[in-house]
């Protein structure tokens, strides 16, 4: 059977089938749009033991006690813009449960502590990747003043070919040196130091894992 | 660096009018490091180093280098590094140490494991700063960073953040000397900007610090060893003359003179305990007469002897008559338990510490420099007081009752007849003269 008025192949199954599509459609990009939400939830991130150390830093930080009252989620950094980026994010970052069950014991504050820098790498790596795209999500370059006079300034003539995460890095979590002057060595026997280990240990402890 | 015109710009505007700028030294001359250096650090897509150690500096300023090291200067830190817990730890607290001690001495700089310099000795510019290179110095403890100004560096001021102050009131002593007086008054026609800088060829009109103990004078050249003319140790609990040895290695070491002088390519044992050879020996006299020379720009040789001949009487004074008892007093007390070896727990360290350390050093120095004030009431006038009426006192009542053993037995020959005579009267005090009982 049709109705009068509509095309031929606008058949009974055809209309069911684009009534059920499109609420499932509907229903599937809510379904994302909510996973993606609750994903990037700091509760979530912090569901496991070994993002505690994470945040316990970024506590700290100016993006989480801003004056202004703005505070940045992990997901707000961590997370790209968009519904399609964010959820191929979250599939990637599966493989950070992965690791937290198979992996490195991280939940170890030394062992944590002595993974740190790679994975400050890695994140700035991701940053530039994505020409710092979670941090534009706050911050306009034109609309950058700062405090001092200077910073506008710098901004507008400084930053040709330049991408946020180039100069703002160390800004949330414990610092870590940029790659090209890191030292496994000299950070192996900070965390000895700030934890009271034998010299030596870190070394053990990371051949271990 | 048209970064740092907008941040930080009073920097960039000091290298801007700076010799460095003039001669093509930039940023990275002096900021450049390796991805190895201990604090090499990333910046703006460069790898560089904040701090500018003499190493850096002797890329191209290697002879100012290689005299400064070995220096009393570029050891300052070295020298007292196992003295100074006794008072920043003990007496006060490590807070002092990085915004006290470690500020003239310079610091040992740590390095921590995320690349950052440790805040407990860092900022510092002391003059004997541990650098994380290795080397040993910090230029910028005289030459004001980034303008790096001659003149500036030639100005007594250079030198008054150190010295000055209760144990070493250099600054003190020579704005109260007359070399002092006609610096203030003649400022205007001290060249001070000149390239050259010879005492007597290029300036007349008084010498500064660095006239003295650097400066090239006449034929004397120049040096960055600033202690290479002093004769005398003066901030010692008993002066002694010494001899500079100067190592093949570039290394110095100072020597009592009452010690046999090495001989040339003879092994010795160096500060740090490493050996080294030796390469050359001045004596005494020799670095006297390398002083003597810069005096001799503006005064006469006979002028110049007579007035070494007062400073050294001084010098001689302090060490027979109150350094070398009060000093054997001290061991004898705690040779015999009468101590405990700690310092600064019992009254008399102090006493005894400032005796030679602060009012001792005051005396010395006022007379090295021309300060009667400094040499008398600043300075040996305390000694005496202290001497006779904290000291011995205190060492007395510490030794109990073997004080005239441990204590009076030291007190001998001429310097302290005077004690034995006690009714010999003298208008000094303002009173009535008193008779002497019968």
């Amino acid at each position: 059977m049709r109705w009068p008025g509509l095309p031929r192949f606008i058949t009974r199954p055809v209309l069911i089938a684009l009534v059920v599509g499109g609420i499932g459609g509907l229903a599937f990009t809510g379904f994302l749009l909510e996973f993606d939400r609750f994903t990037s939830r700091n509760a979530f991130c912090t569901a496991c033991h070994s993002m505690t150390y994470a945040e316990t830093a970024y506590q700290r930080s100016t993006h989480y006690n801003s004056a202004s009252g703005v505070r940045a989620t992990c997901g707000d950094c961590h997370v790209s813009p968009g519904l399609l980026a964010a959820t191929w994010d979250h599939l990637i970052g599966g493989k950070d449960l992965l690791k937290q069950w198979f992996g490195p014991d991280d939940d170890d504050p030394v062992v944590n502590a002595l993974l740190l820098p790679e994975a400050a790498f890695a994140a700035r790596a991701w940053f530039r990747d994505r020409d710092s795209a979670t941090c534009k999500r706050c911050h306009t370059m034109e609309a950058i003043q700062g405090k001092r006079a200077d910073t506008a300034a710098i901004h507008r003539d400084e930053t040709a070919g330049k991408t946020c995460v180039d100069c703002h890095y160390n800004l949330v979590h414990r610092p870590v040196p940029d790659q090209s002057t890191f030292k496994r060595e000299a950070w192996n026997r900070m965390i000895e130091e700030e934890f009271g280990l034998a010299p030596g240990t870190a070394g053990r402890m990371m051949a271990d894992e | 660096m048209s970064c740092h015109l907008k941040a930080s710009s009073g920097l960039a505007a000091q290298w801007q009018a700076s010799a460095h700028q003039r001669a093509g030294v930039n940023c990275m001359d002096c900021h450049q490091a390796t991805a190895a250096d201990a604090d090499a650090r990333e910046h703006e897509g460069q790898v560089i180093a904040t701090i500018v150690s003499p190493k850096d500096c002797g890329r191209c300023h290697t002879q100012e280098v290689e005299e400064q090291q070995g220096s009393v200067h570029a050891e300052a830190y070295a020298i007292i590094k196992d003295r100074v817990p006794a008072l920043a730890q003990n007496l006060t607290g490590t807070a002092v140490q990085a915004a006290g001690c470690d500020q003239c001495h310079g610091s040992l700089v740590k390095v921590r494991g995320d690349g950052s310099l440790d805040p407990a000795t860092w900022p510092n510019s002391g003059i004997g700063r541990v650098n994380p290179d290795g080397s040993k110095g910090s230029c910028s403890a005289c030459h004001g960073r980034h303008l790096f100004s001659k003149a500036q560096a030639r100005e007594p001021q250079a030198c008054v953040r150190c010295h000055a102050g209760p144990d070493s009131p250099d600054q003190e002593i020579f704005e109260a000397s007359k070399h002092g007086m006609l610096y203030a008054s003649q400022r205007d026609r001290m060249n001070l900007d000149a390239a050259q800088w010879i005492a007597g060829r290029d300036y007349t009109a008084a010498p500064t610090c660095v006239t003295c103990h650097m400066g090239a004078a006449g034929k004397l050249p120049a040096t960055h060893d600033v202690g290479l003319r002093n004769a005398w140790s003066l901030n010692s609990p008993v002066s002694q003359r010494q001899l500079l040895v100067v190592l093949e290695d570039g290394g110095k070491l100072e020597l009592p003179a009452s010690a046999p002088v090495p001989k040339r390519g003879a092994e010795i044992t160096k500060a740090d305990g490493t050996l080294g050879k030796v390469k050359s020996v001045a004596t005494p006299e020799r670095r006297r007469q390398a002083m003597s020379m810069v005096c001799q720009e503006c005064h006469g040789k006979p002028f110049t002897d007579a007035f070494m001949k007062q400073f050294d009487a001084v010098v001689d004074l302090f060490n027979g008559k109150f350094a070398q008892p009060a000093r054997a007093i001290m061991t004898g007390l705690y040779a015999q338990g009468r101590l405990t070896p700690l310092p600064f727990d019992e009254p008399i360290e102090f006493t005894y510490w400032e005796l030679w350390h602060d009012e001792g050093a005051r005396a010395r120095h006022g007379a090295a420099m021309a300060s009667p004030n400094h040499t008398w009431w600043e300075g040996m006038y305390l000694v005496g007081r202290n001497f006779y009426s904290r000291f011995l006192p205190q060492a007395r009542a510490a030794a109990g009752d073997r004080s005239v053993e441990l204590v009076d037995a030291q007190l001998t020959g001429d310097h302290h007849q005077w004690l034995t005579d006690p009714a010999a009267g003298n208008p000094i005090l303002g009173t009535d003269i008193p008779e002497a009982p019968r």
